[in-house]
């Protein structure tokens, strides 16, 4: 198949795929809910016994404490990722707190928090 | 000895029916309200792998012919271009992939290249086009040498091997449940496959198989799969990005930072980068192994059954 053909056929691919996945509402995010994140923690981390999670007001992050110390959960794209919270800088942002992880497959992301829950997250963060 | 030899580039000319199924399954999944999920994100990376996977081998593709065609020259067989021997190398091909496959997932060298197929927490026909931008940087090549050295050509090993990935395409789907038993018997199927990327610790390491899952059954890593424990998809630890730069090289960087640690000595990097995921020198981390066993304590009823045998 000639290189040009090829090429209009994957960008006009990608970008029709695109289109038809946003438009049938396939960017919707969902929201945690105590529920959820204990189960979405569980299935990352199955040898973790949780303590305690604090969803954010937002729903789209929760703060998770187990027998393994803090750790963040967030919602990515129609799913979750987590992260024990070791050796990640926190820093504080308009909307809430700014964690760079130090690691290359989870870049340093922002996560929307109120005036309140930012002050307690971010101690609870720096003392981990 | 044939030199000139060819054949049509197949994975390209199946673009268009990529794209079609990929179209054909959201609708069966958006109709049907089964079958599957999509997200936009995670299938843009997807597609946008696939597409750096045609790249990169444009690009780079130059390395492993130029070595098929030096082994060539070298060998003094020459099994000619009859269908039969169209078929055996085809069969003889997809054993070769199996062994990549399965080292794909044991050497961590090669799984920094594989990995980014597994990344996405989907299994939809996207995923299957989730494709590594850097396997010509595994060597995993000189595992297709024996081929050329019994004399099948390397075009045709090449075309074989376009074929084995054309077929491995459809069975990225949550939309088809089983085939008909003779067909889950000898081929790999979706449920075969579901199992491959299956983060579940009875789902890891098994169902290596690219075209014949007899191969699995052969050698003892074929896990089937189970109604009452749903595969779930993704990695041990999940990336958190859709950027493809760092789905492509993010376990390449995972390597050069544990290779580059103070105090290590030189078994400790070469085991960084050889020894199977999840090994780490003081044992902080989880092989497949230890995953299994730490399921088994939390777990004992599922001691003997398909995945902790």
């Amino acid at each position: 198949m000639p290189l040009e053909i090829l090429l209009v056929l994957v960008v006009f691919g990608i970008s029709g795929i695109a289109l038809l996945l946003h438009l049938t509402g396939r960017s919707k995010r969902p929201e945690l809910t105590l529920d959820s994140a204990r189960a979405a923690w569980s299935r990352h981390f199955p040898d973790d016994t949780i303590e305690a999670i604090q969803v954010s007001i937002e729903g789209h992050a929760a703060l998770v404490h187990s027998d393994a110390g803090l750790g963040l959960l967030w919602v990515f794209g129609a799913d979750t990722v987590a992260r024990h919270l070791t050796g990640c800088d926190v820093t504080k942002t308009d909307t809430g707190l700014r964690v760079d992880f130090h690691d290359f497959a989870a870049p340093p992301a922002i996560f929307p928090l109120t005036t309140d829950e930012r002050a307690t997250w971010q101690a609870q963060m720096e003392a981990a | 000895m044939t030199d000139q030899l060819t054949y049509p580039d197949v994975v390209s000319l199946a673009v268009p029916l990529f794209i079609a199924l990929i179209l054909a399954e959201f609708m069966w999944i958006a109709i049907k309200g089964r079958g599957g999920r999509y997200e936009t994100r995670d299938a843009v990376t997807s597609l946008v792998m696939g597409a750096g996977n045609v790249a990169a081998g444009l690009v780079l593709g130059f390395v492993a012919w130029g070595f098929f065609m030096w082994l060539w020259r070298l060998t003094p067989l020459d099994l000619g271009t009859s269908v039969w021997v169209v078929l055996a190398c085809f069969v003889l091909d997809d054993l070769r992939y199996y062994w990549v496959h399965r080292f794909g997932h044991r050497i961590r060298w090669v799984w920094a290249s594989h990995v980014n197929h597994h990344s996405s927490q989907h299994y939809n026909l996207t995923t299957a086009l989730r494709q590594t931008w850097t396997s010509t940087f595994t060597f995993m090549m000189v595992v297709r040498a024996p081929l050329i050295l019994i004399g099948f050509h390397p075009a045709m090993v090449l075309f074989v091997g376009g074929l084995n990935l054309i077929y491995q395409f459809w069975i990225h789907t949550e939309a088809i449940g089983r085939m008909p038993r003779w067909v889950e018997a000898i081929m790999n199927t979706p449920s075969h496959h579901r199992v491959h990327h299956g983060r579940n610790a009875r789902y890891l390491d098994a169902n290596y198989a690219g075209v014949f899952i007899i191969w699995d059954k052969l050698f003892g890593t074929f896990v089937p799969e189970l109604d009452e424990e749903k595969p779930d998809y993704g990695l041990v630890h999940n990336i958190a990005t859709f950027n493809p730069i760092r789905v492509a090289f993010h376990e390449w960087v995972g390597i050069f930072k544990d290779i580059l640690q103070p105090g290590l000595t030189w078994r400790d990097r070469l085991m960084y980068c050889v020894a199977p995921p999840g090994w780490s020198h003081d044992g902080s981390r989880d092989t497949s192994e230890t995953i299994k066993a730490k399921h088994l304590i939390r777990h004992p009823e599922d001691s003997g059954t398909p995945g902790f045998q």
